[in-house]
């Protein structure tokens, strides 16, 4: 009882500063030393294994045959098989270097990052939609994946690897693709209800905010260090020396922290001109002086107020058409506005048309005004007096004309926009976002969208300005229209600008001044913004994203108390950011210089984790790229390392890896793939020939007896091919694996909108035949909740929980599916035609089916059997046969 | 027999052979390994040591959960509170300055139930008009009056309700169920879930996940509103290659073909489960469109369930259907009633008099028809019917004439095998806000049902990531009050 002794452990021994549980005796807390390698063969691993198996009197298999050992290897280190001219070309290949140069070209191939990247996905539970009651569609969370795949293909540093996905803006802000990890953070699920949907103040948002947290302290700490802190959320960890407050300081590093999309450019210049652009822009906002009265700055104010374009000579519409598509009445005004009263619809679409004053408008002008029959004033008619437009959008109709052309707006400005409903919004093509006012009700505001590219209007010509209002009743009560045809820019001057420009220059006062000139600066910056490139979207996890409804930023972390028995009522200290105090060596709590400073937690955290002196992280990525190749890690419990989970079946070998990863190797998983799949360990048999004399059954037969489970590696144990492969394997021997890289996932399943949030999502009825069928799995859109039924089946995990090792069961449910399912069925199809392609006579369509699925030639027997089988049925029902042998299902 | 299939068996025959002299012959192993993870043949043992399950002499063999998805409002049912009708239109004020905050509005004013109450049976029991048909089997019953939730949003209460835990991944009830006892019948699955026809409810698949259980615990959906409501039991329409020949002879030769694959990679047990596997699966789709094929049910049967009235038929028709898999060995089944969304279900926000009737009267008659039926068939005997619903609802308005979520009470209840029928345990306070006396949370409500099924909750336990998980999380006690 591994946790009796435990226990009695934590009794005697003096406790560590955390906790009571001393951390230097277990295993994997001790610091990493690199023990020597053992006398006896060659290479590193083979030592370490032969030394036990010769310590147990064991004998291992013999080296498998090539043919054997290319199926596994090509399976292993890209997913898929070898192609029949593929593994033939290996065989026949005589150099003596032919099996290592086989590996490295598996390693080189793009194929290698797209298994590894799946192996990842399963281990950080990623997946593409929030998985609960409503499971929304994450549009922009396969760039993640892509940097997954690139960054396996590119043999990232290790180090490297772990510290973008953790705080990749915040220690890589000049690159790109450290924005894009962060993905890593946002993998899991996500309670859109409770995080933006219920009530801010109510306590489920709170509780939804601390399991959010849960969930990416868990995800990191599990997938980095192997270590199940999540244990210690309600009470100090039972058996590891983990505290509850390492665990609500793990929490606070990520107390800033949202989940959302936000914005990059995959494009490194502009990132840069972008991130400049930013940080000018903070400055001017700041109202920095030494920006602001900058020679340059002074230049740009001087050049404005010159050209006057702080007074626009604005020239109001005069509408004779004025429709609200719900039956508002809209009634005009002497000012020439117009005030909506009568029916008040949760929507309404308002079109006004009027003759265009001016030949050439630059800029188009909307006020909202405040009336006494409003609400609070107005301008708007929900009862808080707010208003929100959707979208607003210009058409032009030459006289005579009855076609509309489109009049392109640009750079929207207002004097005012509500947080999260700015102005922006009602020119960003989405009915969902708006521009609001509130709290700023009861007052005049005023939007101005500058017209793009000059226009040339007919005299005659008619403006169509239509105003879409789809927010839940927030509709405008009273607005004006007017154009004006100065040079851009035209941006809406607030009333604190205009009363500086009224103001002599030699009377303006120091503050009149910073606020114009910020004024100016402002515009020119987020001019130039606009005509940048319009940035790329990432769903992760980040301080910055675009606001969801009431999920929003915070401009610096949350407050995050420790729980007592993580009960929300039950609030105890504040805790600070920090780690694992059982680690020794490394800091437990943070010492940050601005611990308000949010990516700064997040970088200590990343430091924290690649510290060469963190014997966690290094054990827990060789264990689990050891697991890839043999099945099971030396560690079987490859995400617990504590006292619950396993111990190493070779410890010295799991210590010499994890050393010479972190030094020799630099942290090149390539390498350490390499290392491990030359050693004759990977190399063995699964089983004694058949041929075999009675000396090697016998052998075989008491290593069986000794060590069924394979824990020392006296034979190689053989696999069933896991989803992805069963799926690939399939598309590429049928003729139809098309190997595009990248881009948005592919949704194999019909998709309608559903009754609420979640869409209706059908896999019976897609089209198995679309370009979407056919790319490798890694590139399949996964859905949380209504995961495919073909691959759950074979164990394919849904992105709920974190999945650092599959099941490979054997199930009825399995035979059905492959026996019946859609996606064989068609593709058995596409085998047989193949076939009947590739070879004329039948016994050769049967051959080819062989080399095909099963990487050999069929016997005699086989050859009689399945021929007879294939004249009788048909070819299609012989690729159903091969499809679900073991033999095809099966990795020796 | 042809030459290679001798060939193949000789070698066979030596192998196992030779195998079986190192200890437990191949054929059975392979067979207790399939078996072992269907379940189909000894109980499951949780750890070395550890007594065989069940833990106890079972009380019930079969579930069935009748399911109402949305948050059933307590008060309109089965909490009478005379105080909603004196205070209706006032305040909502529990007093000693106790927050009232409500999920997604602002709460309002205090809503009159708006169904006429009643005391039935000899037991007394309260039911509102809405529930005619149950009110008559209430002396059957055993209420949970004070049940309560640790949320008041549907995802999280769902998965609560379904898997113990708020959070997604998670074993469902019947995935535990099915994993701890395993099949009954080896031809058809020890889980089944009957969706509404009209969609799946919230969390859509993830309430019926075998979360890291392994795969073949996770309920196997039968959809009755599909052409083929169990998924991948046939090929597809359009594969004309497979006919009923190719498919006989096909799974001859492919038996034989991994049979002599078997003989070359001896030892290996999951080899010979798949051909096993195989077997199983033939047998399945011979039984399971047999079961559920309601054309054999007698016309007054058909009649009991409501399958002769458009209001009833869909609901009535999966409670009928429950009704044939138990007897045909299924051991849990979950049946829904409301699809997830704003409407269509027990979610009544907008409108509790117009959104309520209709759905009780999908579910009234089939529900009592269901309890009924067994009774007299003998079934209720061993068979456990639990009503749950994820949270109830608030006695304050939300809009007027709706109420919003409250897992701060709610009723659930069970009849049936070992239950203490006419009890109501526990009790909401005045206004049914807040359960008070003996409340059973939902964790307490899954321990007792597993003790019904022979099963200790807290010794029915899963290694993963660190910690041995139960369904009850650390929580839950057995309500003995409600046991007979």
């Amino acid at each position: 009882m591994k946790w009796i002794a435990a226990l009695l452990l934590a009794v005697v021994l003096p406790g560590q500063a955390a906790t009571a549980v001393p951390s230097q005796a277990w295993w994997s807390l001790q610091p990493l030393v690199r023990p020597p390698v053992p006398n006896g063969p060659a290479h590193p691993i083979d030592a370490f294994l032969a030394d036990r198996l010769r310590q147990e009197g064991l004998t291992p298999t013999a080296a498998a045959d090539r043919r054997t050992l290319a199926r596994r290897l090509w399976f292993d280190l890209v997913g898929l098989p070898p192609t029949p001219e593929e593994l033939e070309g290996f065989l026949r290949d005589p150099s003596p270097l032919a099996y290592e140069q086989l590996v490295q070209r598996l390693l080189d191939s793009p194929r290698h990052g797209e298994r590894q990247a799946r192996h990842w996905m399963d281990v950080v539970h990623f997946a593409e939609t929030h998985g609960h009651d409503q499971d929304r569609i994450r549009e922009h969370a396969w760039p993640y994946r892509d940097y997954l795949i690139a960054s396996f293909n590119a043999d990232k540093p290790y180090a490297q690897f772990v510290a973008e996905q953790v705080a990749g803006d915040a220690l890589f802000p000049d690159a790109p693709p450290a924005y894009v990890a962060l993905g890593f953070l946002a993998a899991g699920p996500w309670d859109e209800s409770s995080l933006r949907d219920i009530r801010e103040d109510t306590l489920d948002r709170e509780i939804a905010r601390y399991l959010d947290r849960d969930d990416i302290v868990t995800t990191v700490m599990q997938t980095f260090t192997s270590m199940t802190v999540q244990c210690a959320r309600c009470h100090d960890h039972k058996f590891d020396p983990i505290s509850q407050s390492d665990y609500y300081a793990l929490q606070a590093v990520f107390a800033g922290v949202g989940r959302g999309n936000r914005r990059y450019d995959p494009d490194s210049a502009t990132h840069q001109r972008r991130s400049e652009l930013a940080e000018h822009r903070t400055a001017v906002e700041r109202g920095d002086a030494a920006t602001l009265f900058d020679e340059g700055a002074q230049r740009t104010v001087a050049e404005w107020e010159r050209h006057g374009v702080g007074e626009i000579a604005w020239r109001v519409l005069k509408p004779d058409v004025f429709v609200s598509a719900t039956g508002a009445t809209l009634t005009r005004q002497p000012d020439d506005s117009f005030l909506a009263s009568g029916r008040h619809g949760p929507t309404d679409t308002y079109t006004f048309t009027a003759l265009s004053p001016l030949p050439h408008p630059t800029a188009v002008r909307l006020e909202v005004l405040s009336d006494d029959s409003l609400p609070m004033h107005g301008p708007g008619r929900e009862p808080n007096g707010n208003m929100h437009l959707s979208e607003f959008q210009v058409l032009a109709f030459e006289p005579g004309s009855t076609v509309a052309r489109r009049i392109g707006l640009r750079h929207p400005s207002a004097d005012f926009d509500q947080s999260g409903w700015t102005i922006a919004h009602a020119l960003d093509g989405k009915d969902e976002t708006a521009w609001g006012i509130f709290p700023e009700v009861g007052k005049r505001h005023e939007a101005v969208f500058e017209i793009a590219g000059p226009v040339d209007l007919r005299e005659g010509t008619r403006l169509t300005l239509v105003l879409r209002q789809l927010h839940g009743g927030h509709c405008i009560g009273r607005l004006r229209f007017s154009v004006t045809d100065v040079p851009a820019p035209v941006q809406v001057c607030g009333e604190e600008v205009r009363q500086v420009l009224a103001t002599p220059e030699l009377h303006r006062s120091l503050a009149q001044r910073v606020g114009l000139a910020r004024h100016v600066l402002l515009a020119a910056i987020d001019a130039e913004i606009a005509a940048l490139p319009p940035p790329a979207l990432v769903y992760c996890g980040a301080n910055d994203f675009e606001p969801d409804g009431s999920h929003v930023p915070v401009r610096e972390p949350r407050v995050v108390h420790l729980l007592h028995r993580g009960e929300i009522t039950r609030p105890e200290k504040t805790a600070q950011p920090g780690a694992l105090g059982c680690v020794t060596g490394l800091p437990a709590r943070f010492d940050l210089p601005q611990p308000m400073d949010e990516g700064a937690r997040r970088a200590a955290l990343a430091r924290w984790l690649t510290a060469p002196d963190n014997p966690l992280t290094w054990r827990s990525i060789v264990n689990r790229v050891w697991q890839q190749h043999f099945g099971s890690g030396l560690v079987a419990t490859p995400n617990d390392f504590g006292r619950m989970g396993g111990t190493p079946s070779h410890p010295g070998l799991l210590d010499w890896l994890a050393v010479w990863f972190r030094d020799d190797a630099h942290g090149s998983q390539k390498q350490l793939h390499r290392l491990i799949v030359t050693s004759a360990a990977y190399r063995r048999a699964a089983f004694f020939p058949a041929s075999e004399p009675t000396a090697a059954a016998a052998s075989f037969g008491a290593a069986t007896a000794a060590d069924a489970d394979d824990r020392l590696l006296w034979r190689f144990h053989p696999r069933r091919l896991d989803a992805e492969q069963v799926r690939d394997a399939i598309l590429q021997m049928s003729g139809r694996l098309d190997l595009r890289m990248g881009g948005p996932s592919d949704r194999m399943f019909d998709l309608q909108p559903g009754i609420h949030v979640t869409p209706l999502v059908d896999y019976g009825k897609f089209e198995l035949d679309s370009a979407a069928g056919s790319r490798r799995s890694v590139y399949r859109f996964l859905f949380r909740t209504l995961p495919d039924p073909f691959l759950d089946a074979l164990d394919c995990p849904a992105g709920d929980q974190l999945t650092p090792l599959r099941n490979a069961g054997v199930t009825v449910q399995q035979a059905l599916v492959l026996w019946n399912n859609a996606f064989i069925a068609r593709h058995c199809e596409h085998l047989a035609a193949r076939l009947a392609r590739e070879a004329p006579e039948l016994a050769d369509q049967v051959q080819r089916a062989f080399a095909l699925t099963l990487g050999r030639r069929a016997s005699d027997e086989e050859l009689h059997d399945f021929l007879a089988y294939a004249r009788e049925h048909g070819l299609a029902n012989l690729a159903r046969l091969l499809f679900n042998s073991n033999e095809f299902l099966f990795v020796n | 027999m042809n030459p290679s299939l001798m060939t193949a068996l000789a070698a066979l025959g030596s192998r196992r052979e030779f195998l079986s002299r190192l200890g437990g012959g191949l054929g059975g192993a392979a067979l207790a390994q399939l078996l072992a993870m269907d379940q189909l043949a000894t109980p499951r043992s949780t750890g070395p040591g550890d007594p065989p399950l069940p833990h106890h002499v079972p009380r019930a063999r079969h579930v069935i959960q009748l399911f109402m998805n949305g948050g059933a409002s307590q008060m309109d049912l089965f909490d009478y509170k005379p105080e909603l009708f004196r205070r209706a239109g006032e305040t909502f004020d529990p007093g000693s300055g106790q927050r009232v905050e409500a999920a997604t509005s602002e709460p309002g004013k205090v809503l009159r139930p708006q169904f006429e109450f009643r005391q039935h049976g000899q037991c007394g029991r309260w039911v509102s008009s809405l529930l005619p048909c149950l009110a008559t089997c209430v002396d059957d019953l055993a209420f949970f009056m004070a049940m309560s939730s640790r949320t008041n949003v549907h995802g999280p209460a769902s998965y609560l309700m379904n898997s113990g835990f708020l959070l997604p991944g998670f074993p469902c009830f019947g995935a535990w169920v099915s994993y701890a006892l395993g099949r009954i019948s080896e031809d058809l699955p020890a889980f089944v879930v009957l969706p509404d026809t009209r969609g799946l409810p919230y969390n859509q698949r993830g309430n019926f996940s075998s979360g890291f259980l392994p795969v073949q615990h996770q309920g196997t959906v039968i959809d009755m509103g599909k052409a083929a409501p169990i998924a991948d039991l046939r090929p597809p329409a359009g594969a004309s290659f497979v006919t009923p020949a190719a498919t006989g002879d096909g799974l001859r030769l492919l038996q034989r073909f991994n049979q002599a694959h078997l003989a070359e990679n001896p030892g290996d047990s999951r080899l010979d489960a798949r051909i096993h596997a195989y077997e199983l699966a033939a047998r399945m789709q011979l039984s399971a469109p047999e079961a559920t094929d309601l054309q054999g049910e007698s016309a007054a049967t058909r009649r009991l369930y409501g399958l002769d009235s458009p209001v009833t038929a869909d609901f009535g028709r999966r409670c009928l259907l429950a009704r044939r898999l138990i007897e045909r060995g299924v051991r849990f089944v979950q049946i829904w009633s409301g699809a997830g969304g704003p409407t269509n279900n027990w979610d009544n926000h907008a409108n509790i008099q117009k959104e309520l009737p209709p759905m009780c009267a999908a579910t009234d008659r089939p529900i009592a028809a269901l309890l009924q039926d067994l009774k007299a068939r003998g079934l209720l005997e061993d068979t456990l019917v639990i009503w749950n619903t994820e949270f109830g609802r608030m006695p304050f308005s939300q809009g007027g004439e709706g109420r919003d979520h409250n897992g701060g009470t709610f009723v659930g209840w069970m009849a049936g095998a070992g239950v203490r029928a006419g009890v109501a345990h526990g009790e909401s306070d005045a206004w049914s806000w807040k359960a008070v006396d003996r409340v059973t949370t939902t964790y307490d409500f899954h321990a007792t049902v597993l003790h019904l099924l022979g099963l200790d909750h807290k010794r029915l336990t899963v290694r993963h990531s660190g910690a041995d998980r139960r369904l009850t999380d650390v929580h839950g006690k057995v309500v003995n009050e409600v046991l007979g």
